[in-house]
């Protein structure tokens, strides 16, 4: 009798540990984009093993999903974790942490303009190779005030943009693109810049 | 009468002659082995039964001719492209930058006397040993008596950008320098020799098997397999069923490319190919 009160002790006192340790856990959930090679996924899982203290990592090499729980006591910043992931290589698309406390943050996501009147729609060629590159020039077109719609299409290359000619021109977000790191027709990225890509978007330099 | 009916023999004898002519002999595809829950990077022959390493869920496991798993090595961490010599497993593991051995049920490690910044792949011939350690950008070559280190990060030759697999021949090392999509080759002092596949524009060139005439690469991106000479010029490409392809290796004379991302193993066998010839 006295064993099993004893037993029962230490195993509800270890639940109590477990949930007051999972109480002061805050969670990270990260989109990331180009995660389609296993050594790019394994890599960004590796750098962030540097985190110490971290726990339940899971990533999903086939939607970018990449979620973990850090200590709260820590203080673990949305721009700490989109800096990890950018020394990674990568590109982080959104970023939610739901704090211990039950606070959430949100990365903020660069939003695109309404459509107005003036609204036009243009194609133009950009150079790039694959997703993250798709979300690189994505994010650097919406940057861009006036820009209502962007996609991009990584076989033909076409990107096809609507924009208010009151607010903007297509020179200006060509400049954005190419600031970004990704040749446009009309614009050519820095040199330093490109070098900095990600390996798997270090796409053929477009002629001048 | 009998010296037309000498030449129109010789005639017929000589376009017969010239009808069999044989090309050299090409890889073709011969059929598909589907894995259920294994996403395969690596593979290995151990004492004839096929090992893969499976990063995604950090085990090796073994098959048979089927598919079916009949065994498994767990609790690895990020097994990647592995080797196996004399019965024995060697095992690069991503995550936690150590060189496993298996042999006999049991794991040990590989000695080193450098750190390792997620070692993507190894290579054992004879006494020797050859680790492509992916974000040192470098690869760790032991003779037999010392290690030596060679490479480093960048697009020159003899630089690299991301090594993920290597092969120790008789007198070469090779490497498969993935995101300068090219394939590199050394003495076993470390001194660049030879560059081939830069102008074929593979996006991440993953891994490498090197035979004794031809030298096969995996363009991950663009789900082919690129198969050289040995002096790089390109004899043949493969795409049938490929798709994200992380590693071949040859068994029982079948070449076997396995697909990271749907768990395929498809098999190609050397045929001869006859071409009609005027």
């Amino acid at each position: 009798m006295k064993h099993t009160i004893i037993v029962t002790l230490i195993i509800g006192m270890m639940t109590m540990f477990s949930a007051n340790a999972q109480q002061n856990m805050d969670k990270f959930m990260v989109q990331v984009d180009g995660l389609g090679c296993p050594f790019c996924a394994f890599g960004l899982e590796k750098k962030f093993k540097e985190f110490k203290g971290i726990k339940t990592v899971k990533i999903d090499i086939e939607t970018g999903d990449f979620s973990f729980s850090y200590p709260a006591e820590k203080a673990l910043s949305l721009a700490d974790v989109e800096k990890q992931v950018e020394n990674a290589g990568y590109t982080p698309i959104t970023t939610k942490i739901e704090r211990a406390n039950g606070k959430v943050e949100v990365s903020k996501a660069t939003s695109l303009s309404e459509k107005t009147k003036g609204t036009v729609t243009k194609n133009v060629m950009v150079a790039g190779n694959c997703g993250m590159c798709e979300a690189r020039i994505s994010k650097a077109a919406k940057s861009v005030a006036g820009v209502s719609e962007i996609s991009w299409n990584k076989d033909t290359k076409m990107m096809k943009v609507s924009f208010d000619v009151e607010i903007t021109t297509l020179s200006e977000i060509e400049m954005a693109i190419a600031k970004s790191g990704h040749d446009t027709k009309n614009q050519k990225a820095q040199t330093a810049t490109y070098n900095d890509l990600p390996p798997c978007c270090l796409y053929e330099r477009m002629a001048k | 009468m009998k010296n037309i009916s000498l030449i129109v023999v010789s005639i017929i004898l000589f376009s017969a002659c010239k009808q069999k002519e044989i090309v050299p002999k090409e890889w073709i595809f011969s059929n598909t082995i589907q894995l259920v829950g294994v996403n395969p990077i690596g593979l290995a022959e151990v004492n004839g039964k096929l090992w893969l390493s499976d990063g995604d869920h950090n085990r090796l496991v073994q098959i048979n001719a089927q598919g079916k798993m009949e065994a498994f090595i767990d609790s690895l961490d990020r097994p990647m492209h592995i080797d196996a010599l004399d019965g024995v497993l060697y095992i690069p593991q991503y995550g936690s930058d150590t060189i496993a051995k298996f042999a006999n049920g049991a794991l040990t490690f590989v000695a080193l006397k450098d750190s390792l910044d997620a070692p993507a792949a190894i290579s054992v011939f004879q006494q020797e040993k050859a680790i492509a350690d992916f974000y040192n950008n470098r690869i760790l070559y032991y003779n037999g008596t010392d290690w030596i280190s060679f490479g480093k990060e960048g697009k020159a030759e003899g630089e690299f950008y991301y090594p993920t697999d290597v092969q120790i021949t008789k007198d070469k090392i090779w490497v498969a320098d993935a995101y300068n999509n090219r394939i590199q080759v050394f003495d076993k002092e470390g001194k660049f020799l030879q560059m081939m596949g830069q102008s074929q524009k593979m996006n991440a060139a993953t891994g490498i098997l090197v035979t004794e005439n031809e030298v096969f690469i995996t363009d991950f991106e663009n789900n082919r397999v690129l198969i050289f000479d040995l002096a790089g010029n390109l004899k043949q490409e493969l795409s049938k069923n490929i798709e994200k392809a992380t590693d071949v290796l040859i068994m029982n004379e079948k070449l076997h490319v396995i697909n990271y991302r749907n768990g395929q193993i498809n098999i190609f066998e050397m045929a001869e190919k006859i071409v009609e010839v005027n």
